[in-house]
């Protein structure tokens, strides 16, 4: 039974009169690192806030577990979240913030967030304001972890790390996924932070969802099909065109193939997530909005 | 919860202690000498037959000004604890940290409204405790604790305002979710509840009394009443000016001034609340800034829980 971990359809979220996200329908399942890519300003934190219920949407509806965001133990003891700003209590020790986890959640694995900090050489009674941005965010997803929560969302927590603490906080985080019965969702505008660790991928652009799925199936189904120049509405039948590039004699089709590929007139290379990302972004209409479930 | 909502405002509460006790401290100390020299005076000038010119309380200028200070109290509790017990998390972005664990935002909120008003009643009783003891003696000495200054520091009222001050603060902090500004509403609004209260509300809590008699005559005031307005009338129209004595009253001519007035048709006329009101004024005025309260209490809920994060 693949059960999703987040369900969300229609959803979108107004400032104003600006849609800050709209019409989103996405799945994620159970179990998964599920990479949340777009642009600054792409409707990534709104989509994740809404998710944890510190925001309410405009229109649509979130599904967590089956059950809407609410003001609800059950609700709350399940979601984890850090924030872009890593909000912590800066005058506190790190030792302080340890308590604060154990008091506040009745699943607190204090012994696995103590040897994570550890491991790491975070001083425990040191300042929280006075330690490193990198530490900070360590101390940040230690207590998100510990919390044991079934879903963790966390909001671009690699940007402000280097590529060694990057490597450590992605390590911390497969393994904490690995030890079982939780999903993630890390968003970030870098691909490459993503695709190492992530096994679905979700891609908003512009306040809207671009495509959704399982990794593998997003690479098993991405080509670049280059051929002698020609019209290309035989292969929009069939399949969805991202983006082409012609010249006189040539031309270069970025595509999501649908269903078999008949023409053997194509030369057919494979894409890695970031060339998949930027065919989309490069669209100048998105593609429907409807999220691929992989099973 | 406990424990979150300890370790947060420890720090706070022991500022608070320690002030309180250097206050209690000085205030005992004063408190009772003060009483020794009252009693010490009455019994001299009960033996003389007179109590003229007693001049007591000479050296007591700085306790005096602490006392009188005490008026700041539900004002600063309503800036470092009303505000910050909200409006600065939310500033900060802690809240959404809080939020965030397996503890719901409502029991969060209940935790940081129950521990502020408890905490601003608590205070702003001992404090008014201690002055209100402290100002026994220059009550009887004075008879002045219905004048604005000192109601504002005696008996009940303290503690409405300390709760009120408290909402304030907390509903400032929680709406504009900015530290600063939510400081400077707490300010402004604190003052002027208390300016229009008490210039516009208590004085016609009820009807005033007037004491209307010719200028010859003393005021039937009882003492410890709190004088409204003191006019000398000639022909039911109030003096504004300054007074210039018709010719035939000048002192030169030998007669009694206020007689000679009183005959002319002056009157000397006084409105005032009488002292019998002063503990029905404090609870009106109590009730009434714990209504207030009450209301900004809710108007902080709301803005928390309905609001986005």
């Amino acid at each position: 039974m693949n059960e999703h971990a987040v369900e969300t359809s229609g959803l979108g979220k107004r400032f104003g009169s600006r849609w800050a996200l709209r019409d989103c329908s996405l799945n994620v399942p159970e179990g998964r690192i599920c990479g949340l890519i777009g642009a600054n300003g792409a409707g990534k934190t709104t989509l994740l806030r809404m998710l944890v219920g510190l925001s309410r949407p405009s229109a649509g509806e979130v599904k967590i577990f089956g059950q809407p965001p609410s003001d609800t133990e059950p609700f709350v003891r399940d979601v984890g979240y850090l924030a872009q700003e890593i909000p912590l209590y800066r005058r506190w020790t790190v030792a302080d913030h340890l308590t604060f986890g154990a008091r506040l959640n009745p699943d607190w694995d204090d012994d696995a967030t103590r040897e994570r900090l550890y491991r790491l050489r975070i001083p425990f009674e040191q300042r929280v304001g006075t330690l490193s941005g990198g530490q900070r965010t360590q101390v940040a997803l230690a207590l998100a972890l510990g919390k044991k929560p079934r879903l963790l969302l966390l909001d671009e927590p690699v940007a402000a790390l280097d590529p060694l603490a990057r490597r450590e906080f992605l390590a911390t985080l497969t393994a904490a996924v690995a030890d079982g019965n939780l999903t993630v969702i890390l968003s970030s505008h870098l691909v490459t932070d993503l695709e190492r660790v992530c096994d679905h991928v979700v891609v908003l652009n512009a306040a809207q969802l671009v495509i959704g799925g399982g990794l593998d199936q997003m690479l098993a189904s991405h080509y670049l099909l280059t051929g002698p120049s020609r019209d290309l509405g035989a292969l929009e039948r069939d399949h969805t065109l991202l983006r082409a590039e012609r010249t006189p004699r040539q031309v270069k089709a970025w595509v999501r193939l649908d269903g078999p590929l008949h023409d053997p007139t194509w030369e057919v290379t494979e894409l890695d997530l970031e060339e998949i990302v930027l065919a989309y972004m490069g669209q100048s209409s998105p593609a429907p909005a409807v999220a691929e479930v992989v099973s | 919860m406990t424990w979150l909502l300890w370790r947060q405002h420890r720090l706070q509460a022991a500022i608070a202690a320690a002030a309180y006790a250097a206050f209690l401290v000085a205030v005992l100390l004063t408190g009772w000498h003060m009483a020794d020299i009252y009693h010490s005076a009455l019994v001299t000038c009960r033996a003389n037959g007179t109590c003229d010119e007693l001049n007591l309380f000479q050296g007591y200028g700085a306790i005096v000004d602490v006392v009188n200070l005490t008026a700041a109290v539900p004002l600063l509790i309503g800036l470092f604890w009303g505000v910050t017990s909200v409006g600065r998390e939310m500033d900060t972005g802690t809240h959404v940290l809080a939020w965030t664990q397996s503890v719901t935002r409502r029991r969060w909120l209940a935790g940081k409204i129950g521990l502020l008003m408890a905490a601003a009643a608590v205070w702003g009783a001992a404090v008014t405790v201690a002055v209100t003891w402290w100002s026994k003696t220059p009550n009887s000495y004075y008879a002045d604790r219905f004048d604005p200054g000192k109601f504002m520091i005696q008996g009940i009222v303290p503690v409405g305002y300390a709760l009120f001050a408290a909402a304030l603060g907390l509903a400032a902090g929680a709406v504009i979710r900015r530290t600063l500004p939510a400081l400077a509403v707490t300010v402004v609004g604190y003052v002027a509840a208390q300016v229009t209260v008490s210039n516009w509300i208590r004085p016609h809590l009820a009807a005033p009394l007037v004491s209307d008699v010719p200028f010859d005559q003393q005021n039937a005031v009882p003492s410890g009443s709190w004088l409204l307005r003191q006019d000398i009338v000639l022909h039911g129209k109030a003096i504004t000016s300054a007074l210039s004595l018709p010719a035939q009253c000048a002192p030169d001519r030998g007669g009694n001034v206020r007689q000679c007035l009183a005959d002319l048709g002056y009157r000397y006329v006084v409105h005032y609340q009488p002292a019998s009101r002063y503990w029905p004024f404090q609870w009106v005025e109590f009730t009434g800034f714990v209504a207030l309260a009450a209301v900004l209490v809710t108007v902080a809920w709301f803005s928390v829980l309905r609001r986005d994060a």
